[in-house]
């Protein structure tokens, strides 16, 4: 994993990011950086702040305090489009899918493409996303129906074909695996793992301690807004990590896992 | 949640919008059928075109309203952005104004109310249903304020040509002098009626912003982290909305040739009842232009049949009350299998 950090500037550097919700505080001075090629997990349990400061780097949520760098540039996200515009897409754990549109009007909704004439181009629209479609799932049929009427797995795969349609640079996953059967899970795997070595940077966010050692090359975890630890995931071991999200500290007599290995 | 969710945005596909569209569309078949019985000149041409004429401006305010519903909106002002959009033109044309300059500063008053409905909805954060009652309530105020809430007349024939106007009318004289109306001619309200319901349509199926406007209804959140400038959408719709009350307001007054600030009252209610007879869902993402059409049809039939059948103006709303929930209720039974 080293090798690719070292070599040049964070693709994202959030440095102590604060987020206040009236008197809640909900993310308090965390930083956290992401280089091309690597997989970050970010853990912690519900309302432990992932979720919200994942939200701030999509532009879904503004920042109270704290800092933005993209390729070493700060930038200030107003809104979920500013952060498009750097490349940065996003797999919301509600998916965020609008359900009495298809597949094709939500894979494309802000960003539809038109014909000379400035109509909505249905027929490229299709055809793109029957292609997106493909693969990751070479059995998704129904690409007219309404999203409403699909399968929890099939919308999966709509919202994982949104973010990475758009040639994201940075993808932030949160719990993309969390509708999914095996096989999917499976498959959202490979992907990660396929964009991974193609150079985008990852942030995924899951519950699922096989998923976080499989895939990432670090983690952070987070308790209570805070960041509690950050780590090569060779250095710790399950056991490490849940005591950090459970308790918020390593167990006493930790030592550094790779070291002793 | 059943009434909304198998509903398909694309007009074109055997879902549950087009058979609500196409149920809607015998009832109105029935309806004529049935009046046909009842009164022998209700299946007439000209009682037709009468038909029309009626229905032009519940269908002008349909449209609007149903793009507003499709937002997962509601607009209760139209009624009252309708009287002062007519009396914001009737007082310019009093000052000297042409008549076709003057109507378009009352479409112009007509959308700067849905601009300011759409403002204090997105911006202040007020429910659609509370912004524009205080909207209706403003701008009744506003007309009845600026008239003395009395009509104003001899606004001049020009003024009256849009509601009166027709297309291919034939008179034949008679050799007693007298002019006999072979064909009444299609009447202008007819006619901007169906440019309008089209470019309705097609701004809804075929273009960005309808696109986004069936999306901030179903789902604003997602459709906002999208990258659908959610507050953009919204405050259109009701600047759409409000421009159509606007024309409505015109064709009304113009048929009357009389500016009546007290015109209009409940209007809103009937182009609600239209959009969602024509299959529109109130929890948003759901309606279409053709079906509005429909549902403003059948309204405007019922009308015109029981009239002719002389059923008296209050049996009239009971019925209309009955079908507005009949139709919400079969669509609900039929969505839930």
């Amino acid at each position: 994993m080293l090798d690719t950090a070292s070599q040049n500037t964070p693709l994202i550097q959030m440095m102590d990011i604060d987020k206040q919700f009236g008197g809640v505080h909900a993310v308090q001075g965390v930083s956290v950086d992401l280089y091309p090629g690597e997989v970050v997990g970010v853990l912690g349990h519900n309302g432990a702040g992932k979720s919200c400061l994942m939200r701030m780097l999509s532009g879904a949520m503004t920042l109270s305090g704290g800092q933005i760098n993209v390729n070493g540039t700060t930038v200030e996200f107003k809104s979920p489009q500013d952060a498009k515009k750097y490349g940065i897409e996003t797999i919301y754990q509600t998916l965020a899918l609008a359900n009495h549109l298809d597949a094709a009007a939500n894979l494309f909704l802000g960003r539809e493409l038109k014909t000379r004439f400035g109509n909505l181009d249905e027929a490229r629209m299709y055809a793109e996303t029957k292609e997106a479609l493909r693969q990751l799932n070479p059995n998704f049929k129904n690409l007219k129906d309404p999203v409403s009427k699909l399968s929890g797995g099939q919308r999966q795969v709509i919202a994982i074909a949104r973010a990475i349609y758009f040639q994201a640079k940075v993808l932030v996953m949160d719990e993309p695996t969390a509708a999914l059967g095996p096989s999917e899970t499976a498959m959202v795997a490979d992907l990660t793992i396929r964009l991974k070595n193609e150079g985008i940077g990852i942030f995924l966010i899951s519950h699922d301690m096989h998923d976080v050692f499989d895939l990432c090359d670090r983690v952070i975890v987070m308790n209570k807004g805070r960041n509690v630890g950050a780590f090569a995931i060779g250095d710790v071991n399950k056991d490490d990590i849940l005591s950090l999200i459970i308790k918020g500290t390593l167990p006493d007599d930790w030592t550094p896992r790779g070291q002793a290995a | 949640m059943a009434a909304n969710d198998g509903k398909s945005k694309l007009s074109f596909l055997p879902s549950g919008s087009t058979l609500h569209k196409i149920s809607a569309l015998l009832t109105l078949l029935l309806l004529i059928l049935a009046f046909s019985f009842t009164s022998p000149a209700f299946l007439t041409v000209n009682n037709g075109l009468t038909v029309l004429l009626q229905t032009s401006v519940i269908g002008l305010l349909a449209i609007g309203m149903t793009m507003v519903i499709i937002t997962g909106g509601i607009d209760l002002s139209v009624g009252s952005v309708l009287a002062l959009a007519g009396v914001v033109a009737g007082l310019v044309i009093k000052a000297g104004v042409p008549v076709i300059p003057a109507m378009a500063l009352g479409i112009m008053a007509g959308a700067a109310c849905g601009f300011v409905n759409g403002l204090v909805i997105t911006k202040m954060r007020i429910t659609p249903f509370v912004a524009t009652l205080g909207m209706m309530m403003i701008a009744r105020g506003i007309a009845l304020q600026l008239t003395g809430a009395a009509p104003i007349s001899r606004l001049g024939e020009a003024f009256g040509t849009l509601g009166n106007g027709t297309f291919f009318r034939v008179v034949e004289m008679q050799d007693n002098g007298f002019p006999k109306v072979i064909f009444a001619g299609v009447p202008y309200p007819a006619v901007l009626l169906i440019i309008v319901a089209i470019i309705g349509a097609f701004l809804l199926q075929k273009r960005q912003i309808g696109r986004h406007i069936f999306s901030v209804g179903s789902n604003e959140e997602a459709a906002r982290l999208s990258g659908v400038n959610v507050d953009r959408t919204k405050i259109w719709a009701y600047t759409a909305s409000g421009a159509l009350a606007g024309l409505s307001g015109m064709v009304l007054m113009s048929r009357l040739v009389t500016v009546q600030p007290n015109e209009g009252v409940m209007y809103e209610l009937d182009a609600i009842a239209a959009s969602v007879i024509g299959g529109a869902s109130l929890m948003g993402g759901v309606g279409s232009i053709s079906g509005s059409m429909i549902g403003s049809f059948i309204i405007g039939v019922l009308r015109n049949g029981l009239n002719m059948a002389g059923t008296s103006a209050f049996i009239q709303q009971i019925i209309i009350g009955i079908v507005v929930i009949g139709a919400v209720y079969i669509d609900q039974f039929r969505n839930k299998k």
